[in-house]
């Protein structure tokens, strides 16, 4: 197993960031298929949740859901309740989609700042942000490059630069490491456990990681939600944190082999 | 690059060598069908008197080109941003698009006069269709991953239309522009078929009514010649506005994971 300090230990708070009771989410028509379950889940400040489960199992669905994505074909049944802490009137959640979702027609650095200027952010404070964040997240130099023109891995870490700087509290990250080679997640992984994001942000954040990787799951997060499916549904919540990482591990790849 | 340059320079010049053949071993009459070395011989005549016809047909393509990627590019973001306006506005396009624009030319000398407002307007016409289908459909089928994202990072569907719809919009219309520029000069050569003191459409026809064709040819390769040049330019323009499209043959598409 990797070992790399955490930066520090986090504790949640009790300030509630997402609550989903309840929710269950059906494809639109008479007998449409169930895609989720009876799912539940609450984020608190401070906290860092990772949902793992087989594909198919309606963990991205689930993500769309808090971010208030779900697409016009799919529908939330009577009785669910999402309920997510609001910013200004708007959801105080930044999404990162599985694939980038960088603009061709923008630079990485104007890419970056879309996330500041959707969420009306000062643009000063953005800037020297954003600045910081490039150095740190190693796309420093790459400021003025088309997205054509950088790897999968700089690619992610720049969406991620961008997901970031919307400063919202809730940042909701959808396989944010798919499709990459082994070697390269590893390190975005490890990069990503230095980063820290649940403490940056002037409020205290949480981080919801939705994954397929058990290892990328047990490293980052604080604790795991396994899901199966479909119809997706919560099968256990493993927590990662401060219990052994290598027994936490064996338990979730039982959960999941199962 | 010899063979991309080589091999039709070849075959062109062996297609001339074998009318050429063809018209002394049969003894063709010049006014059924001249051999190059006549049309080059009548281009050297006509060089004096080109220019002008040029000017005249090239304005008026430019003029309608631009004239009709307006109108056209307007039109569709009017479409897109009013749709109960696009709704009551698309079938009579449509419809217009239904009477080929050349039937129209008589009307429009009628209505405009001989001079270059019509022929403007005929090029116009042509032009604005392809213009402002490839436009509303680049804005309406804007990559729903893009929108997503804007939305999942608090924007609404005012900043989808400008950080999103609108940018794609560009590159649409330039695509729809580079088929519409092989139009317009066949457009404004036609309309001055009908009426005109001046143009390459004058210049054939004066020289058909003298049995000229040799002229007439030489009138056909210019027109040939002008399109290409405009639809040159459109190309240059189309790069200038989409500077950050790989300029690698076969295009990358938007959000692969590069």
């Amino acid at each position: 197993m990797t070992t790399f300090p955490r930066a520090e230990r986090r504790a949640p708070s009790d300030v509630l960031l997402a609550a989903v009771d309840r929710l269950t989410v059906e494809v639109r028509g008479p007998s449409g298929p169930r895609i989720l379950e009876d799912v539940g889940l609450t984020v608190r400040a401070g906290e860092f949740v990772a949902v793992v489960g087989p594909s198919g199992c309606g963990k991205s669905t689930l993500l769309r859901a808090v971010a208030g994505l779900l697409p016009p074909s799919l529908v939330a049944a009577e009785g669910s309740s999402v309920q997510v802490a609001t910013d200004r009137g708007r959801r105080d959640v930044a999404w990162m989609p599985q694939r980038d979702g960088l603009l061709p027609w923008r630079r990485a650095w104007s890419n970056a700042m879309l996330g500041a200027q959707l969420a009306g952010r000062d643009v000063g404070f953005a800037r020297t942000r954003a600045a910081e964040l490039f150095e740190r997240f190693g796309l420093a130099g790459c400021e003025r490059r088309w997205p054509h023109e950088l790897s999968g891995g700089m690619r992610r870490r720049l969406a991620l630069v961008r997901t970031v700087l919307a400063d919202r509290r809730l940042l909701l990250l959808d396989e944010p490491f798919s499709g990459l080679d082994a070697l390269t997640r590893r390190r975005m992984n490890a990069w990503l456990r230095s980063v820290d994001l649940v403490g940056t942000g002037s409020r205290g954040g949480a981080v919801v990681l939705v994954t397929h990787d058990v290892d990328e799951a047990v490293l980052l997060a604080d604790r795991v939600l396994v899901m199966a499916g479909p119809p997706g549904r919560v099968v256990e919540c493993v927590p990662t944190d401060g219990a052994d990482a290598e027994e936490a591990r064996a338990r979730l790849l039982a959960l999941l082999g199962g | 690059m010899t063979r991309r340059v080589l091999l039709p320079v070849t075959t062109v010049l062996g297609l001339l060598l074998a009318w050429e053949a063809t018209v002394r071993v049969l003894d063709l009459a010049p006014f059924v069908l001249p051999a190059p070395s006549r049309v080059a011989q009548a281009a050297i005549r006509s060089a004096p008197v080109l220019p002008g016809h040029v000017a005249t047909t090239l304005s008026e393509a430019a003029l309608g080109l631009v004239l009709g990627a307006a109108a056209g590019t307007v039109l569709a973001l009017g479409v897109v941003l009013r749709p109960r306006a696009g709704d009551a506005l698309e079938p009579l396009v449509l419809l217009t698009q239904t009477v080929p624009t050349v039937v129209l030319a008589p009307l429009l000398i009628l209505w405009a006069g001989f001079g270059l407002l019509p022929k403007v307007l005929l090029v116009a016409l042509t032009v604005f269709f392809p213009v402002f289908v490839s436009a509303t459909s680049a804005m309406r089928s804007a990559d729903t991953d893009l929108l997503d994202v804007v939305a999942g990072l608090g924007g609404g569907a005012r900043e989808q239309l400008l950080v999103v719809r609108l940018p794609g919009a560009v590159a649409g219309a330039a695509a729809g522009l580079r088929v519409a520029a092989t139009y317009t000069v066949g457009a404004a050569v036609v309309a001055e078929y009908l009426a005109g003191q001046s143009g390459l459409g004058v210049y054939i026809q004066r020289s058909r009514k003298a049995y000229a064709v040799d002229q007439v040819l030489v009138g056909v390769i210019v027109v040939a010649l002008l399109t290409a040049l405009l639809v040159g330019a459109v190309v240059l323009l189309e790069r200038s506005v989409t500077p950050w499209r790989p300029r690698a043959r076969g295009r990358i598409p938007a959000g692969a994971p590069g």
